[in-house]
């Protein structure tokens, strides 16, 4: 029995373990918490690999003429970061935000929405997502010569022509705005 | 008066954990004579579930099963994948899914060793092991980002990589758990107030262990030799050294004690993860789905995880289908509470360390 | 080049003759080198037979997987049962079709086939034969086997599921608030 007591009379000097949340403003909560999902306008591309990937139904794409909208309905997730793990452009992560009471009435309103708008292509037209500048960054690396602004005003069809146009020692393609 | 025997009703609600399960229990005075149970409260049709989602969606399904073992499910149900798809996992991949699996083990076995003496009756001593309990539930955290479900798992190798700086912190922490664990185990070996509740208390026959099929520490207290992760070496294990704990008393103090000292099997694991681990990348992709039947099983906390597909070309399995450690061992109740009194009933139920939510599905 | 794969040959040799159908059997191996023998039996009721020498080898039921086969030339019901020798799993298929409509128990050989021959029995609507008893493990007694295989799932009762129309609820909400 001794043994025991000599725990009981440590734990008693050492006070409660527990936070009296939420008379106190923050609790422990680690930086690599699973909370709140945030998509990040700038790299999502709207492909949708994270919609596939998720198990709770949680996150909807609505494609349009003129973009495309991400809506992540917090009440759904179940923050197992699936999404995060697939997304191929690490658009997504899960901030640790852990906050999620809410009223009654204001379920359908916890949601985490990004509306990306989509360009015309400058040579055909096309509307399309333009290419992160990163990601551009990164694909064209070992090409200093490209202007990166031109080439990511292009659809991916116009890209390719005009990659082959730049291998074969040709001039870049007229913008269509020039031309008109 | 003559003794007659009487069915006494326990249940819905568990008498151990908060879980719906009716016990049938036929009393003769205050010793029991035979046990029979209804179950059925949470069946919640999981494998059929898992039968309309797709592969990748299913490792977080699984992970749902149940709280307390939720990586071990993921982690069986990504090999079973592994296995029918011919998927190999990176080196890395192998060490981080035995460190989340151990890290899960310690929280777990703390968690039933701390309900058991919560039942004898010896409070402080529960909260004090939920409180060392803290410390692994803080890793968890930490490092994984979630107190219960890890999310470590995914097919091909892991979610969730380990940097080298919380490779240090879980190391740091182990020194810490270590004598605090110590000193529960001294607790456990020589407290009055746990011997005379358990010791010799529901006895399990080795021969009745091996007819009832029944795993993990629930196998292992009655002296069997039986661990998945030696029989049938998955993830690094193989690579790594650990001991079997077997206890002979075949009691509730003996399957206790294997806990126990299993304890100090998963830190050393833990520790021997994080000094090996190796650097690279820790997950590959899926190839192409085939026709295929494969088969999985590992060492949960509370005993062997068995997973069985079919999958058919599509990216949803034809048919999924798993077993919890629990499923077995409900069955050695029946020999293990024959002649125990009714007072002894929870006590010798939470030794098995049962799940209703795991059997049920 | 051919694998060496674990296993007990004299094992394999004795289940061998209940399995004469062509590709009735095959020999796997994981990523760690275990064993997995699979062996499909001619009739259901070999099961009995194959049980009988599996015990002889100290054998443990693991468990017991029934499914339904969709895309054959027939609709049938299979089980598989899979059992462990020394870390090496012998995984035995039997087939249950109007020809051999009937799967006797193996609950007297291996006591902890009980439950899942109970649960194949109430979920799948298999009929195994000689169970010692035969009591409903999960279901009611008063549901019919094989009931949930045509069961509304209670999350699209309740809205929980995640649908078309969940969606148009959330999306038509932020409209609003704009």
């Amino acid at each position: 029995m001794a043994g025991f007591l000599k725990v009981l009379f440590r734990n008693l000097l050492q006070g409660p373990s527990t936070d009296p949340f939420p008379l106190v403003p923050e609790t422990f909560t680690p930086d690599r918490l699973r909370g709140k999902v945030v998509i990040n306008q700038d790299l999502c591309m709207g492909c949708g690999i994270c919609s596939y990937v998720c198990v709770a139904g949680a996150i909807n794409i609505e494609k349009r003429e003129d973009g495309h909208t991400i809506t992540v309905w917090h009440n759904s997730c179940c923050r197992c970061a699936a999404c995060r793990q697939y997304c191929p452009m690490h658009a997504i992560s899960l901030e640790p935000n852990w906050h999620s009471a809410h009223a009654e009435a204001d379920k359908y309103k916890v949601i985490e929405q990004k509306t990306i708008a989509y360009e015309p292509c400058s040579v055909c037209g096309k509307m399309i997502r333009p290419v992160p500048e990163a990601t551009l960054k990164k694909l064209y690396v070992h090409n200093d010569d490209v202007d990166l602004n031109h080439v990511r005003s292009l659809c991916p069809s116009c890209r390719q022509l005009e990659d082959a146009r730049r291998s074969a020692g040709l001039p870049p393609a007229a913008e269509k705005k020039a031309v008109e | 008066m003559s003794i007659s025997t009487y069915t006494m009703p326990l249940g819905p609600v568990h008498v151990a954990l908060e879980e719906p399960v009716y016990f049938h229990l036929t009393v003769e005075g205050e010793n029991i004579k035979n046990v029979e149970l209804t179950s059925g409260h949470v069946h919640r049709g999981m494998e059929r579930m898992a039968m309309q989602r797709t592969l990748v969606k299913n490792v977080t399904l699984t992970e749902r099963v149940c709280s307390l073992c939720s990586n071990s499910h993921s982690f069986t149900y990504s090999m079973v994948v592994e296995n029918a798809l011919n998927l190999e996992i990176p080196e890395r991949a192998k060490y981080l899914r035995v460190l989340a699996e151990e890290i899960k083990r310690i929280a777990s076995h703390l968690f039933n060793l701390a309900i058991q003496v919560h039942i004898a009756g010896f409070k402080s001593f529960f909260m004090h092991v939920m409180e060392v309990r803290e410390i692994m539930q803080d890793i968890k955290e930490t490092v994984y980002g979630n107190r219960m479900n890890l999310a470590a798992n995914c097919i091909g190798g892991v979610k969730c990589d380990v940097t080298d700086e919380l490779l240090e912190y879980i190391l740091k922490q182990m020194d810490v758990i270590e004598p605090q664990l110590e000193e529960i185990k001294d607790i456990f070996t020589n407290n009055h107030i746990i011997l005379t509740r358990t010791n010799g208390l529901g006895i399990l026959p080795p021969e009745d262990a091996l007819a009832l099929g029944v795993c993990g520490p629930t196998a292992r207290g009655s002296g069997i030799v039986r661990d998945v992760r030696r029989d049938t070496p998955y993830a690094a294990y193989p690579d790594l050294e650990f001991d079997v704990i077997t206890e002979p008393g075949c009691c509730v103090h003996s399957r206790a004690m294997v806990r126990v000292r299993e304890l100090f099997e998963s830190v050393k694991l833990i520790r021997q993860c994080c000094n090996k681990m190796p650097k690279g990348p820790v997950f590959n992709h899926m190839g192409k789905i085939p026709y295929n039947e494969a088969f999985a099983h590992t060492e949960a906390p509370r005993g062997e995880v068995a997973y069985y597909i079919r999958t058919n070309g599509t990216d949803k399995p034809a048919r999924l289908k798993w077993r919890v450690p629990s499923y077995m061992n409900w069955k050695a109740l029946g020999v293990m509470m024959r002649g125990c009194q009714i007072a002894e009933v929870a006590l010798v139920l939470n030794s098995v360390d049962p799940c209703v939510s795991c059997t049920e599905r | 080049m051919q694998e060496i794969i674990k296993g007990h040959a004299p094992l394999i040799d004795a289940l061998t003759p209940l399995c004469t159908g062509e590709k009735a059997i095959k020999h796997t191996t994981d990523l760690y080198g275990n064993g997995y023998h699979w062996f499909r039996l001619d009739q259901s009721s070999k099961i009995k037979d194959a049980a009988r020498i599996l015990k002889g080898y100290q054998a443990r039921l693991i468990m017991i997987s029934a499914y339904s086969v969709t895309d054959g030339p027939e609709e049938c019901k299979e089980l598989c049962y899979h059992f462990d020798v020394e870390g090496i799993i012998y995984n035995l298929t039997v087939t249950q079709n109007r020809e051999w409509p009937i799967v006797p128990s193996i609950t007297p050989e291996f006591a902890n086939a009980d439950w899942h021959e109970r649960e194949i029995m109430e979920l799948y609507n298999i009929k195994v034969t000689d169970h010692p008893n035969p009591k409903r493990l999960f279901l009611d007694e008063k549901l019919d086997a094989g009931l949930l295989a045509s069961a509304v799932p209670l999350s699209v009762m309740m809205n929980g599921a995640s649908s078309k129309d969940l969606w148009e609820r959330i999306l038509s909400e932020k409209e609003q608030q704009r």
